[in-house]
């Protein structure tokens, strides 16, 4: 009989472990499923270097500019005939469906020019109000780009001018999802899945934000 | 050669007609767009689904219209994972194949208009084939992908 109190006591002591156990985890150390998206997680969030180009304003664009609030990158140019535009028309349709989010939790978008020859700040704002009227866009130097590009992962290279002087930039097509701490958090890669990029950006924002 | 697209004749242009020949149904067109482009842009993009119908192969050789200076295809070369494109100047279509172009992927890049291009123009173009066929079609020019 006393064996028996004794056994019932050790049981329950161990099942009050064990529910204190979970409920400690639960609450303070339960790891959180990445969310399962066509965009590539970075974890932890990979800090940007410092950069310093100019937006299609005129004013100076820097690793500051990024910070504060959610980011969407892509980099091209505005003789891209294809996969820029086609790009851009996307962001726009995810920007639309992101509006019911509260300001501070709706992606700024930007789109950064490696051909800074050819797209001026005054070229590059009609062409990126074109998709968009919040959008902005954003050039530099080569030598300035490439201090932000090459951190990324973004190649680029110009191809030969033809007999009219016109060329191509081949570049990466990938978009960046910047947190508002100025860090790579995801990156969007080819090809765009039309229809999940605003349910992957809210899957993630959430996933950061409740770290 | 301008014309301005009845909205309700856009799916009609959506699924183009064919070429035949004495043996039937030799290419059908289908899937035919042009993305309007941003002001100051002088490459438009445009789109279509090539089918050969027939027991041979087939090929366009080349592209024209009156309404750009030139038209070529563009093509992303195979194990590419960069943006970079390829000229083409042979498309080949193997027999009962299709061949796509869309969004993305291979595409017409139409070199500087007559004109500026707004979403409800059609622009005329012609396909030449390897079998001295040709077909003129109206591609209708769209601001967004009308597949979405």
């Amino acid at each position: 009989m006393r064996t028996g109190r004794i056994l019932l006591f050790i049981v329950a002591a161990v099942v009050a472990i064990l529910v204190g156990l979970g409920i400690g985890y639960w609450t303070f150390g339960h790891p959180r499923a990445a969310p399962k998206t066509t965009a590539l997680l970075l974890r932890p969030p990979k800090p940007l270097p410092a950069f310093s180009l100019v937006d299609d304003r005129g004013t100076p664009f820097t690793k500051a500019s990024l910070g504060g609030h959610w980011n969407l990158l892509y980099f091209g140019y505005t003789h891209c005939t294809d996969v820029c535009p086609t790009t851009l028309a996307d962001l726009n349709q995810m920007a639309g469906e992101l509006e019911d989010l509260p300001a501070a939790e709706q992606p700024h978008v930007y789109f950064i020019s490696l051909d800074p020859k050819r797209d001026t700040p005054a070229l590059l704002k009609r062409y990126v109000q074109y998709f968009n009227p919040a959008f902005t866009a954003v050039t530099g130097t080569v030598t300035d780009l490439r201090a932000l590009t090459a951190p990324l992962g973004v190649a680029f290279s110009y191809d030969p001018p033809d007999q009219s002087g016109n060329y191509a930039v081949d570049h990466s097509s990938v978009i960046f999802l910047i947190n508002p701490e100025s860090e790579e958090a995801a990156i969007y890669t080819p090809p765009m899945i039309f229809g999940r990029m605003a349910a992957d950006y809210r899957a993630i924002i959430k996933y950061y934000g409740k770290r | 050669m301008l014309h301005k697209l009845p909205p309700l004749l856009f799916a009609a242009f959506f699924f183009m007609p064919i070429t035949v020949n004495a043996e039937g149904p030799v290419t059908g067109v289908s899937h035919v767009w042009i993305r309007e482009a941003p002001p100051g842009v002088q490459e438009l993009a445009g789109y279509f689904t090539l089918e050969n119908f027939s027991n041979r192969p087939l090929a366009v050789v080349g592209i024209t219209s009156p309404d750009f200076n030139s038209v070529m295809m563009y093509r992303k070369p195979q194990h590419s994972n960069r943006g970079e494109m390829e000229p083409v100047t042979t498309l080949n279509i193997p027999p009962h194949k299709s061949v796509v172009f869309a969004p993305g992927g291979s595409h017409l890049m139409l070199i500087k208009p007559r004109k500026r291009f707004f979403d409800g123009d059609l622009v005329t173009l012609t396909l030449r084939f390897s079998d001295h066929s040709s077909l003129t079609i109206m591609a209708p020019v769209r601001r967004d992908n009308p597949q979405h």
